[in-house]
């Protein structure tokens, strides 16, 4: 286990610096430069600035610059916004982006994984019949259009939840139900399917010919089973969920990481496209690895090395 | 068996336990800003109630966060808000946009036109409760006349400014740039040339007075926290929420405090422009500073509260006078002639915006006379003039189009640029019978292709940097860094230099119409219309302003209660 844990660090560190190089390499060989503004600047303002940000050196040059800042948690100055770092970004914009995604996933988790159950249980009849068109619709709806149309309905024609932020435990609603609703319809359709499979099993028709009740069949053997295609996808949907959405906090006005993220690649802010992308690439890969190890744990079949 | 339950459980236990974690942050950070989240919720009453509350704070939302609001250094138009409430300079603009005593009280002008001595108002205090007095705008002089402050209109300073350009450049000291503390109360601009459009210049944000015991104890850290940000305007900054929101509170230190009725303005970041209107409709918010274009049609149909506010501003397209077959007068002239701005502006635009036939916008006047009365319309009347158009076509060797080749039309991409772009692709290619291409890309590609000349016919436009026609001239003069047209003139140049330096202003009308007569004769461009910007304000708030340049005044506004 511990063999295989340092294996994979290893392997994560690899990874990484992969990602930092090909990310570093693309952002540069992009036209357009992180002064463009929407106002010209004098030349020698942009002289100036090239010199501030070290735009003068060579490519290696800044490349090792920056794996040097790296290896100190330094992300280095944003280059559009004045005195501002990416570590600001990243400590201001994360929290906020973390909880959205953090009660996002608790209810996805909480209502997918039943929906799932329940439909591949009344497999064929209506109630398996509705939730499947509803995880379809989830599925295939854009979330800038639920966003959309939940504002719509219940911020802007019933009243019921404010229509931006995330100040009070209203507000939540309406974004999380935006963020959730592909996962969750994604999360339910492959938590029936992946049921549907196991309980057409040997092992489940001997497990009910010993006499168990459907109950303990369906939650002892067939769910354990069940589960993993699940867990296997948890990994990515928390670290996207977590990393904060463009669309979503674009459009409720929440301050997250999100919205940076985006911003900052049409802005050519050179450090702040590496060190969300170093971020959130962390991330990914720690997720992964978590999951790959809860693989271990809840399947002995499952071989990592 | 069991024991793999018991690991599934822990599995879940461990997930929750992250996110309790992460929870845990995000809490964190709510009970740091709990002071103000207990603000926000007062103000939430008010909008819902508005006259059972006699408290003058209101919500405004803006679409962009500024990329600093440092007053010496941003030129971002998203920082104006900030930038007219929290700092004022020896003068100011009022709400018909002339020139009125700021911090200065009074000024003289030497008989050559070239030196300007101010006396500052008496008592002066920065937001902080220190004095404020002479060697302050110095002190802010120098600092944008530094290259490491990367000051974006340093140019604003150093054009005009004796010695200014030199020190920049290291050539001199500072002593010798032509600003000076005479004593506490009295400052000298020395000037290179009489520049009569220099008290315009003079309100800009860049030469606002920055407090130097800040900016030398917080470094570039000092706009970033509302105790380091010291201002000397009507409001300081008492919240700033990253990416969230800035509120600004009245300045007590400041001379006409006593006049400024608003207590508290919170500005709001809300990056969606339809999610900004359904605040603003639920009454969430007082001011959507931007409005969805599309429903700007039907806002003005059902509120009140709709202001559409004349910019200082030309929409055009850049031509490059280089490359054939644009070389060519004629066919410049034709494309300008074969445009239907008229109903560019009623269908594709459905605003207020005004047909433009030259570069200069309207909006400046002296002695009730504005600069564009009795202007020439250089024959690009608002319908076209298609007959006309197809004949110069035909002049310069393209009968019904023939033999021209494929026009790039280019534009950054934006929505409402495309429609507008597409509007005049169908024209061109209906009324002149040529081919159109239309690409796009976004604007720092899109600019650096522009810089370079890679275009034929690009989207483009300038919004004034203070309310003078002298700030549209250079964009068109041949050795100017902001002339992308590639387009040059002799005779022109002469006489923009020339219009400069006119003292007597309605002379210099006169001088500068005969500069854009000689610019339009050329038709190096294609202006478009002159553009006014849509905000929504909830009627119970009075006395603000938007100027044709951009600033957001709330220093005269107030909540009217409405019983």
């Amino acid at each position: 286990m511990l063999k295989f844990a340092g294996k994979r660090v290893g392997m994560m560190i690899i990874s990484l610096f992969i990602i930092i190089l090909i990310t570093f390499i693309m952002m540069h060989a992009v036209p357009g430069g992180p002064f463009t503004r929407e106002r010209e600047l004098p030349e020698k303002v942009e002289k100036a600035l090239n010199e501030k940000y070290k735009l003068d050196d060579s490519l290696p040059e800044q490349f090792f610059d920056y794996i040097k800042g790296l290896v100190r948690f330094d992300l280095g100055p944003s280059f559009k916004y004045q005195g501002i770092t990416v570590n600001d970004f990243i400590e201001n914009g994360f929290p906020i982006s973390a909880k959205l995604g953090g009660v996002t996933l608790v209810f996805i988790l909480l209502s997918a994984i039943p929906l799932g159950i329940w439909s591949a249980l009344k497999n064929g009849r209506w109630q398996d019949g509705a939730i499947m068109l509803i995880a379809t619709l989830g599925v295939t709806i854009p979330s800038f259009i639920v966003a959309t149309l939940l504002l719509y309905l219940f911020s802007y024609q019933l009243n019921i939840f404010p229509t931006y932020g995330l100040e009070s435990w209203q507000s939540y609603v309406l974004p999380v139900l935006a963020l959730g609703g592909y996962s969750m319809a994604f999360i339910a359709r492959l938590m029936r399917s992946s049921l549907l499979e196991v309980m057409g099993q040997d092992y489940i028709r001997t497990a009910r010919s010993k006499g168990l009740s459907e109950t303990q069949v369906v939650v002892k053997h067939g769910l354990r089973n069940a589960l993993i295609p699940v867990i296997t996808i948890l990994g990515p949907t928390v670290a996207n969920l977590l990393t904060g959405s463009f669309v979503i906090e674009k459009i409720f006005a929440i301050p997250g990481m999100g919205v940076y993220f985006v911003d900052s690649v049409g802005q050519r802010d050179y450090t702040a496209i590496m060190g969300i992308t170093v971020f959130y690439a962390t991330f990914l890969l720690v997720m992964t690895f978590i999951v790959d190890l809860f693989y271990l744990m809840i399947d002995p079949r499952i071989k990592l090395d | 068996m069991k024991k793999r339950i018991i690991k599934i459980l822990s599995f879940v236990l461990i997930m929750s336990l992250l996110l309790s974690v992460f929870t845990a942050c995000g809490s964190k950070k709510d009970d740091q800003g709990e002071s103000s989240v207990a603000d926000e919720e007062a103000s939430d009453d008010i909008t819902e109630q508005p006259e059972d509350s006699g408290e003058q704070k209101i919500i405004v939302s803006l679409n962009n966060e500024p990329d600093g609001i440092d007053p010496n250094i941003t030129s971002n138009s998203f920082a104006a808000p900030f930038l007219a409430n929290c700092f004022e300079g020896l003068v100011t603009v009022d709400e018909n946009s002339e020139l009125i005593p700021g911090l200065a009280e009074k000024w003289e002008i030497s008989e050559d036109g070239k030196t300007y001595t101010f006396t500052l108002r008496a008592g002066l205090k920065w937001s902080d409760g220190s004095d404020l007095n002479a060697e302050d705008f110095v002190y802010s002089a120098e600092r944008v006349l530094t290259p490491e402050t990367t000051a974006e209109y340093v140019n604003m300073l150093s054009d005009y400014i004796v010695n200014a350009q030199e020190f920049f450049d290291g050539e001199v000291e500072f002593s010798e740039v032509g600003v000076e503390a005479t004593d506490e109360n009295t400052l000298v601009y020395t000037l290179n040339e009489p520049t009569p459009f220099f008290l315009d210049v003079l309100s800009m944000p860049v030469y606002a007075p920055v407090q130097k015991a800040t900016i030398e104890a917080n470094g570039d850290q000092w706009t970033l926290s509302p105790e380091a940000y010291v201002t000397d305007g009507p409001f300081k900054v008492i919240d700033m929420k990253m990416g969230e929101s800035v509120t600004l509170a009245k300045n007590e230190h400041y001379y006409n405090a006593d006049q400024v009725k608003i207590e508290e303005i919170t500005f709001r970041y809300i990056k969606d422009d339809a999610t900004a209107l359904s605040a603003f409709q639920k009454g969430e918010i007082d001011c959507a500073r931007n409005v969805p274009a599309a429903d700007v049609p039907k806002l003005k149909a059902e509120t009140n509260d709709l202001y559409t506010i004349p910019q200082y501003a030309t929409t055009f397209y850049l031509i490059n006078n280089s490359v054939a077959p644009f070389d060519d007068v004629n066919v410049r002239k034709a494309l300008n002639l074969a445009l239907d701005r008229e109903a560019i502006i009623a269908n594709v635009l459905q605003s207020e915006d005004m047909a433009a036939s030259a570069l200069v916008s309207p909006g400046y006047s002296v002695d009730g006379k504005d600069y564009a009365d009795g202007r020439s319309d250089y024959d690009i009347n608002p319908q076209g003039d298609v007959e006309e158009a197809k004949r110069l076509l035909a002049e310069a060797g393209y009968p019904d189009g023939e033999g021209f080749p494929t026009l790039e039309l280019s534009y950054y991409t934006d929505e409402q640029v495309k429609l507008v772009v597409e509007a005049m692709a169908q024209m061109f290619k209906d009324n002149l019978g040529i081919e159109v291409n239309i690409s796009n890309e976004e604007w720092a590609v899109y600019f650096e292709n522009v810089k370079a000349g890679n275009y034929q016919v690009a989207a483009m436009g300038w919004g004034a940097d203070y309310l003078h026609p002298m700030t549209f001239f250079p964009l068109f003069v041949s050795t100017d860094q902001l002339n992308n047209s590639f387009y040059g003139n002799e005779a022109y140049d002469s006489a923009v230099a020339a219009s400069k330096v006119i003292q007597d202003p309605a002379e210099g009308i006169v001088a500068m119409r005969e500069a854009e007569d000689i610019l339009m004769a050329d038709y190096p461009l294609i202006p478009l219309y002159h553009r006014s910007t849509n905000l929504l304000m909830n009627g119970r708030v009075k006395g603000w302003n938007l100027t044709p340049t951009n600033n957001f005044y709330f220093r005269n506004a107030y909540i009217e209660d409405s019983d």
